[in-house]
């Protein structure tokens, strides 16, 4: 008898359901490692040694400012297919999960576009 | 009927000789009317006899060859060949232990099945004649009955993949299909059983049981009416 010892079939193919999931736990990923730096920098306010003040000075650099943007992307997919789930589970979603799914992200599309457009505008204003 | 060459590639393993399993190549000239249990019965039959796999009635009514066809699990013989482009790849059914070739372990499975109590439990004495349902009632479990018990939901879903003690969507459609029959007066027991560690909470609605199930059973519906129901039984 052979057991997998690997804990996932990678070659499974990946249906849209698949990939929402996916997206899902890796934007998950991303926020909580986001949240962990962001309560880390406020920490920083409790010493006054000006520690904070320098790191916001290194965050301020436009590289980050641009970064916040992929950040506005990964929080609406993670709130917008959270949405999704909730409908799954609760009010029948399951029988038309894809064209939800769909719907979904392109409202998310949209406020990513028009919240881009202001940091953007921002950053070179 | 029109021949065309095709190459078959299948993950073959014998427990005697060897360590892991290993692909085989076998390129053949095909009727393209075909299912795949077709194509491996050619092989079976023509070119290499030690090919191990499950089949039956070749109808797909016993559930018994599921199996991993260019990366999806699906029924072999409902699966006609020009559903596919260029190679086809067979494996067997992912997340089971392998036995040989395309035959895999479903001890685990059927356990997991037996373990929500696939029987109605009845605390008032049989009817001596017919045991009536409303035709509505029936409605409700009308499709999760027509479960054929082959495993492609179960081997198809990544939370079984990461923990092999999860019950799995097969045995919860079964838990379903008992806990909603009105007949049935053992839903307490069975609503504790799935309501546990590696019950109904470790499905993450990822619809991979939706899209393997031959039968098109909307698994994913059920087990989240099944969640609803657990919620209300247990807060």
């Amino acid at each position: 008898m052979y057991k997998k010892t690997k804990f996932f079939d990678l070659n499974y193919y990946k249906f849209l359901g698949s990939w929402a999931w996916i997206l899902h736990r890796l934007t998950g990923l991303a926020l909580i490692f986001y949240l962990s730096l962001h309560v880390w920098v406020i920490s920083t306010l409790a010493g006054d040694n000006g520690q904070f003040n320098e790191i916001m000075k290194f965050l301020g650099s436009p590289l980050f400012k641009y970064l916040e943007i992929g950040l506005w992307f990964v929080i609406l997919f993670h709130a917008f297919n959270g949405i999704r789930v909730v409908i799954v589970d609760f009010f029948k979603g399951s029988l038309y999960h894809k064209s939800l799914f769909w719907i979904l992200m392109i409202i998310a599309f949209v406020l990513w576009v028009w919240g881009s457009y202001i940091m953007v505008t921002h950053i070179i204003g | 009927m029109a021949k065309e060459k095709r190459n078959i590639k299948i993950l073959r393993y014998n427990p005697k000789t060897d360590k892991k399993p290993h692909w085989k190549s076998y390129n053949l000239e095909l009727d393209s009317e075909l299912t795949i249990l077709d194509v491996l019965n050619e092989i079976h039959w023509k070119i290499d006899g030690s090919l191990a796999y499950r089949r039956s009635c070749r109808s797909a009514i016993c559930g018994s060859c599921a199996m991993k066809i260019n990366g999806q699990n699906l029924l072999a013989c409902e699966t006609p060949m020009h559903k596919f482009k260029g190679t086809i790849k067979i494996e067997p059914l992912p997340g089971f232990p392998i036995l040989k070739d395309l035959v895999v372990d479903m001890d685990g499975f059927f356990k997991k099945i037996e373990r929500v109590k696939p029987y109605l439990i009845l605390d008032k004495p049989t009817p001596i004649k017919e045991f009536i349902q409303t035709p509505e009632e029936f409605d409700n479990i009308r499709e999760a009955a027509t479960c054929i018990l082959c495993g492609a939901c179960t081997s198809s879903c990544p939370s079984l993949w990461a923990n092999e003690d999860y019950l799995g969507p097969a045995a919860l459609l079964k838990s379903y299909r008992f806990i909603f029959d009105t007949r049935d007066d053992g839903s307490v027991d069975r609503i504790d059983i799935v309501n546990d560690k590696n019950g109904i909470w470790r499905c993450h609605t990822i619809f991979n049981c939706m899209e393997a199930c031959p039968k098109n059973i909307k698994i994913t519906e059920y087990l989240s009416k099944l969640k609803v129901k657990v919620l209300e039984n247990t807060i």
